[in-house]
């Protein structure tokens, strides 16, 4: 087959939208008929009554985060320095720490730092506390509009971070076969892959897994503001000149090549891009977003702290105990930023980013350190999402979002000689949104709902607490999963993108067989653990 | 009208053999105004396509008797002749590369860092077979690159033009130091033919200075005319600074009389001599008119100031950048190619990262950050030292390979041995729990592969080996020795307080590797070893090889029992478990696959079962890899690099059009291979190609997807495969960086953002036209030998008639205008004239633009 035509005239001249779309219906008319059936099913990436489109933005978290230092089991006796003596988290001994209700937001303390209160934060269900680096997820969690699921993981888990990251990013665990990206095949079920310039966006270094496949490009950006030509001359003369000899270039055929499909997909991609980008300020100048309030009591925030001035307290200086993330987070607040802008702005579906470094083998950290230092990032990237997709909405309101993390595994329960944890299995995961089912309290106080999943003794799998406990499930070292993450996925790509059951099989591959009782829990039959089923979450 | 029939005459992509034809797929048929028009698949290497007619049927290409006549446009063939009166069978025949001129392509992408104009001549001449025998022998490769040139200072000219922005002319350095300038000229016009007048009085310094030519400000007073270096005639001149300058108060100034023209283009030449140092000369007229930067170093591009920068001690100040840039400059450079590559592949294969290094280094260590970014690189920098004298072993294995990654401290800290123990812990009375980390790895990535003949409980013993396994910082004469105490040569001994004069920055020593017996879990270790249902160890039952391996491997037991115990012998545990995993089937599978993927193509995997009765020609490479790992041909040592490369480079696979520019360049590749495609050495030992290399590393290598050389976070190395690295934003990255370098050099206007854009390239340059001029002389100016040329060294193995239409582009876009309408044919440009210069350019950018140069 010959791999011609890489880039649309219209691409890098950006003069006639009229000829995009005449592009877009030649790419839909020629897909095989089976697939076209199957592009008409579902709602991914089609407007609601309101006319808008639920959209998803995921955050993954790369290295294995620690979930036992994210929501904390105090209900079990067994957590505490016993198991972790450098790393285990106090509860306050001034406060009830197992109460019901809401949770409770510390407010900066008399120094002005951000993260001056050492304890655990309680949650509403009176067993689980969250790491007090994740503050800045109690007025999500008070509004109801978090899901904190403890224990994640899938059958037979892989303790490889290269093979487990890519199980969660192709949706098929033990599965090298498969080998395209869950949310590419959701952006392909929408129909829109090929007509829609922009519909799964990552913003990181190169395309994750979770977005690669073959017959779309999705597209990665890593830097958003060098989206440009150059001719020679640079001039505008010179840059038409090469854009017109580039388009008349690529529109020579080709024999067949190993990447050349990849290839041309890709350049495609890049000049459409190219025009959309050059309508959106990526710009340091235009984050410009601050918050409806003041945070802390202090001044409104700005959302997407990226440099000193725009971080927290803004009191400028190093270290400075007022900022919400520490300054090696601007490059990925950056990255969120132009990953919101995008969704919400552009008809994008799905985007996202990630954070790396968990891997916290030494040194990691109590209430301060490397992972609290992480955690920071994903407390304050809930607050800033909510709150700039409620005041800044263009496209995409709040109640159109679903914001994820993922993570490929959890880490050993007990700690290591070097301060640290090892691989292990289940992890937790955050999902947040305006129509996230999360905490619910009636008028009396009494929690009906408590937004958080697996890590309560009176859970569908209950946390079972001592030494012999939940704790030590797994092979006498590590959190067994109770929820599989395919469940969580499924449960959105559905519920809230928008797929069909028949979508999501084919999405999420064998979602429907019964053996794997990933919709209404039980024991799965790879390796006989029990499992909750799809969440409550949406 | 009768009918008129064609047929298919081939399925599939013909491999390569001989020169022989092949017939391409018949794809379309049809009558345009009563002419036929046949449209089919292109044939990969075709040089030309021919359509014959025949009046029989048959499947033999080329039998056909009669050859149409029409025209080719890309894949579309059109009749000349209206429908034939009798019945006939059209075939398209396609004449391809031969094998040896399709593989000369592939060796100079994957076993080099892509062709040059002066290595591709090279190797077609002295045949793939010669070239591939040069360079599996490095040892017998003359290399001086890290040898400081021995040559003393010599002149050198430069040549700018601009407009005429004021009449004052300045000359300074960018800080103290000296420079020695003779025959400086200033003329009017795009050129100097070098027998205009000359607008600057005195520009040979043969006069005496004076206010009516040259004035001495501040920072320059002690400059003077000098005897001592003399370009010509008599006398030159010394600029010596005290001070870096930048205008009238700083630098030596003459004003100009009569006054120049702000219309008018100049040109500026001088001579200077070179000087060691990182002096930067200008010379520029007040304003953005004409100016001159240059680097005096007279061999900015030798690695051998980072070489010695790298091998003397923290004091010199070695950055991460300094070890990039030299990596950069042997990849781009170096005579012993596929050694280049085979390092990177190590380098990237037993990945470690530089920052962990730092950390442990600054905190644990006891290191001042700058001295721990030094020191940091220093053990990336060991390592690929170690690894590089070891290829320039005839007969270097893999074993050899692993020992140098597990040895290297920079690999105990990255992969947390150095704290790991599995000693008794007086309090708890048990042993430790030792660290996994590097035992988990050391199976998945470094041997045998994920989940290929191990399991989580063989990492649990396997854990216990690297314990004591640490790093010091050692006496520079007890590198070597695992054993040796922490260094007690003293920088300053006078120092009395014991802490302070055993601190680190008081030690004179490097950090080496250090093992502690005291740590080690002195435990009988059994690995590999099938396991009874509660988990506990069957001594009596080793694991055996699965059936999958076929002979001779299969069912072969692999059980590893270790009992070296607690003393010092206990560092046996580990150089026993490497040497025994270093040669078993999982690793000569895993690392056969991944050479193959590196140097023939991506679609190589893990797991075949090699006794199938009908297997792949990559499952038949990959078999073939392992026999030759097992079988050495010298000596008695399994797994032997060259002996694998050898069977690769053979193989009918590599020499296909299954390899040939069927991969993608990593961002290392493409940087190294888009310089090296315009790097050919003039008659005075200079090139048409200057490499910027520290901003190489920081600019598209970290753009293009965070190559971020010595620094990779995650053990796994980057990816070998083009998914990996492709997307919109990194092919942004990619074009906008082939284009900056084009525009780079150019002297196309006076404004910098029309000229180039210096944050993608630094300070690198490509000359294409000193190229066409010295490889094509007159020919320079025929649009078609220009593009011809081009089209070979970029693309060759496309295939001529492959080409047709991209060479239609670039004849058209030559013969216009910078305004993309007007045209101007090449052939009436002065061949090194600025529009000339610009022309040129232009297309570099854009064939540098296209996808066929992503690939290799």
């Amino acid at each position: 087959m010959n791999t011609p035509n890489i880039l649309t005239r219209r691409s890098f001249l950006g003069t006639s939208a009229g000829m995009a779309a005449t592009a877009a219906m030649g790419c839909l008319s020629s897909v095989p008929i089976f697939v076209q059936k199957a592009l008409a099913e579902g709602t991914i990436g089609r407007p609601n009554g309101n006319g808008r489109v639920k959209k998803l933005l995921f955050i993954f978290l790369r290295g294995a985060n620690d979930g036992l230092n994210n929501i904390i089991p105090h209900g079990d006796s067994a957590y505490g320095p016993g198991i972790r003596d450098s790393l285990a988290i106090p509860v306050d001994p001034a406060e009830t720490w197992n109460r019901r209700g809401p949770s409770l937001f510390p407010q900066a303390g008399a120094n002005g730092g951000s993260f001056d209160y050492p304890y655990s934060i309680p949650l509403g269900n009176g067993f689980a506390g969250i790491h007090p680096s994740l503050k800045y997820l109690v007025p999500a969690y008070n509004a109801g509009e978090v899901a904190l699921i403890h224990r994640v993981g899938y059958p037979r888990q892989s303790r490889s971070h290269f093979d487990s990251q890519s199980y969660w990013e192709t949706g098929a665990p033990r599965n090298s076969n498969i080998r395209d990206g869950l949310l590419y095949r959701a952006m392909h079920e929408s129909g829109l892959s090929s007509s829609n310039s922009l519909t799964g966006v990552s913003f990181q270094s190169s395309l994750p897994l979770s977005l690669r496949g073959s017959r779309a490009a999705m597209t990665n950006i890593s830097d958003p503001t060098r989206y440009d030509l150059l001719g020679v001359p640079n001039n505008v003369e010179g840059n038409l000149k090469m854009a017109r000899a580039l388009d008349a270039a690529n529109a020579a055929p080709f024999a067949s090549k190993a990447n050349r499909e990849m290839l041309q997909q890709q350049y495609s991609n890049m000049a459409r891009t190219l025009d959309i980008f050059a309508s959106l300020d990526f710009s340091e100048a235009g984050n410009t977003f601050v918050d409806d309030e003041k945070t802390d009591g202090k001044k409104p925030y700005f959302l997407f702290p990226t440099t000193n001035e725009k971080n927290g307290a803004g009191l400028g200086g190093t270290g400075n105990p007022g900022y919400v993330v520490p300054s090696s987070a601007y490059g990925f607040f950056n990255q969120l930023k132009s990953a919101a802008l995008v969704l919400n702005k552009t008809d994008a579906i799905v985007a996202g980013t990630q954070i790396d470094g968990w891997d916290t083998h030494s040194e990691q950290g109590g209430v301060l350190g490397q992972h609290a230092n992480l955690l920071r990032r994903v407390g304050w990237s809930i607050y800033a999402l909510r709150k700039y997709f409620k005041a800044y909405a263009d496209k995409c309101r709040w109640d159109d979002l679903v914001v994820v993390t993922l993570s490929e595994f959890g880490r050993t329960t007990l700690e290591n000689a070097d301060n640290g944890t090892d691989h292990a299995e289940a992890s937790v995961m955050y999902a947040a949104g305006g129509a996230i089912k999360g905490f619910r309290a009636d008028v009396l106080g009494t929690v009906s709902h408590s937004g958080v999943f697996n890590c309560g003794p009176t859970d569908l799998v209950p946390w079972q607490t001592g030494m012999n406990g939940t704790l030590f499930q797994s092979s006498g070292r590590y959190l067994q999963r109770a929820t599989d993450f395919r469940s969580v996925m499924g449960k959105l790509i559905r519920d809230h993108l928008g797929a069909t059951p028949e979508q999501l099989n084919r999405i999420i591959p064998g979602y429907a067989d019964p053996k794997e009782h990933l919709f209404a829990g039980g024991q799965q039959a790879a390796d006989g653990v029990r499992v909750t089923g799809e969440p409550d979450i949406i | 009208m009768n009918l008129i029939l064609f047929f298919l005459a081939a399925l599939g992509i013909p491999l390569l053999s001989t020169a022989q034809d092949t017939a391409p797929i018949i794809q379309s048929f049809r009558l345009v105004n009563s002419h036929p028009e046949i449209g089919f698949s292109l044939t990969p290497s075709a040089q030309k396509y021919r359509v014959l007619l025949s009046p029989i049927l048959s499947s033999t290409p080329g039998s056909a008797s009669t050859e149409a006549s029409g025209t080719l446009a890309g894949s579309i063939w059109t009749s000349s002749l209206p429908v034939f009166n009798n019945t006939a069978f059209f075939q398209v025949v396609a004449t391809q590369l031969t094998e040896a001129e399709v593989t000369a392509g592939t060796l100079l992408n994957r076993i080099a860092y892509g062709p040059t104009p002066d290595e591709l001549p090279r190797v077609r001449q002295m045949g793939i077979d010669a070239y591939i025998e040069e360079q599996l022998a490095p040892e017998k490769i003359e290399e001086s690159l890290d040898t400081p040139p021995i040559t003393g200072p010599i002149w050198r000219k430069v040549t700018v033009s601009g407009n005429g922005s004021a009449s004052r002319l300045y000359i300074y350095l960018d800080g103290p130091g000296d420079a020695y300038l003779d025959d400086l000229r200033l003329v009017t016009g795009n050129s100097d033919p070098g027998t205009g007048p000359n607008l600057i009085a005195n520009g040979d310094f043969e006069q005496s200075l004076s206010t009516n030519n040259w004035q001495l400000t501040p920072n320059v007073t002690q400059s003077a005319r000098t005897t001592d270096f003399v370009h010509s005639g008599e006398i030159a001149f010394h600029l010596a600074s005290a001070a870096g300058g930048s205008s009238a108060g700083d630098s030596v100034v003459q004003d100009i009389r009569p006054a120049l023209s702000t219309s008018q283009t100049y040109t500026l030449s001088f001579w200077y001599l070179t000087q060691p140092g990182k002096s930067t000369l200008t010379i520029r007229l007040s304003g953005s008119g004409v100016a001159a930067t240059t680097r005096i170093n007279g061999d900015t591009e030798s690695p051998s100031p980072y070489y010695a920068a790298l091998n003397s001690g923290p004091i010199a100040g070695a950055t991460l950048n300094t070890l990039r840039a030299w990596h950069l400059l042997h990849a781009v450079q170096s005579r012993r190619q596929l050694s280049e590559i085979v390092r990177q592949f190590l380098e990237n294969h037993f990945v470690t990262q530089y920052t962990k290094s730092y950390d442990y280094l600054d905190s644990s260590g006891g290191l001042p950050s700058e001295i721990a970014a030094s020191e940091a690189t220093r053990l990336e920098f060991k390592e690929n030292i170690r690894w590089r004298d070891a290829l320039l072993n005839p007969n270097c294995t893999f074993s050899d390979l692993l020992k140098i990654s597990a040895e290297s401290p920079a690999m105990i800290i990255y992969l947390d041995t150095v704290n790991s123990r599995g000693d008794v812990n007086s309090t708890t009375r048990t042993n430790r729990i030792a660290n996994e980390n590097y035992g988990r790895e050391l199976c998945e990535l470094f041997t045998f592969g994920v989940d290929n003949g191990y399991d989580q409980g063989d990492i649990v013993q396997i854990s216990r080996v690297w314990t004591g396994w640490t790093v010091e910082l050692l006496n520079t004469n007890q590198v070597n020795n695992p054993f040796a105490s922490r260094s007690a040569q003293y920088i300053n001994p006078s120092v009395t307080n014991l802490t302070e004069r055993n601190r680190a920055t008081n030690l004179v020593g490097a950090w080496s590797f250090r093992y502690r017996a005291e740590r080690h879990d002195p435990r009988t270790k059994w690995i590999f070893y099938n396991k009874a249902a509660d988990g506990s160890i069957l001594t009596s039952s080793p694991k055996r090889v699965p059936d999958r391996f076929g002979p001779p491997w299969a069912g072969l037991p692999y059980g590893l029992q270790l009992t070296n115990g607690s003393t010092t012998n206990g560092i046996q545990d580990g150089y026993r478990l490497l040497t025994h995993m270093a040669n078993q089937p999982f690793t000569q599978e895993y690392i056969s696959v991944k050479l193959c993927r590196l140097l023939v193509h991506e679609d190589f995997h893990h797991g075949y079962d090699f006794t199938d009765d009908i297997t792949s020609p990559e499952e038949d490479l990959v078999k073939a890899c392992m026999l030759a790992w097992e079988n050495p041909s010298a000596h008695s040592r399994k797994g032997q690099i060259n002996d694998v490369l050898r069977v690769i480079l053979h193989s009918k696979l590599f020499r296909s059009h299954l390899a040939a520019a069927a991969k993608v360049r990593t961002p290392l590749e493409f940087a190294a291979s888009t310089l090296r495609a315009f790097r050919a050495r003039l008659e005075d030992g200079t090139y048409t190609a200057i490499t910027d290399a520290p901003n190489l590393a920081d600019g598209i290598l970290n753009k293009a997807g965070r190559m971020r050389l010595f620094d990779r976070a995650e053990p796994d190395g980057y990816p070998e495969d083009g998914a990996g690295w492709i997307s919109a934003g990194t092919l942004a990255e990619r074009l906008r960086f082939v284009q900056s370098l084009a525009l780079a050099g150019a002297n196309l206007s006076t404004t910098p953002a029309v000229r180039g854009t210096a944050d993608s390239v630094g300070s690198g340059r490509i000359n294409p036209s000193g190229l066409l001029s010295l490889k094509l002389g007159l020919d320079a100016a025929s649009p078609e030998a220009v593009t011809d040329y081009l089209l070979d060294l970029l693309f060759y193995t496309e295939g001529q008639a492959n080409l047709q239409a991209v060479r239609q582009v670039a004849l058209q876009f030559l013969n216009t205008a910078d305004d993309g309408s007007t045209s101007s044919p090449f052939s009436k440009l002065a061949s090194g004239s600025r529009t000339y210069d610009g022309r040129v350019r232009g297309l570099v950018a854009l064939l540098l633009s296209l996808p066929r140069f992503q690939e290799q």
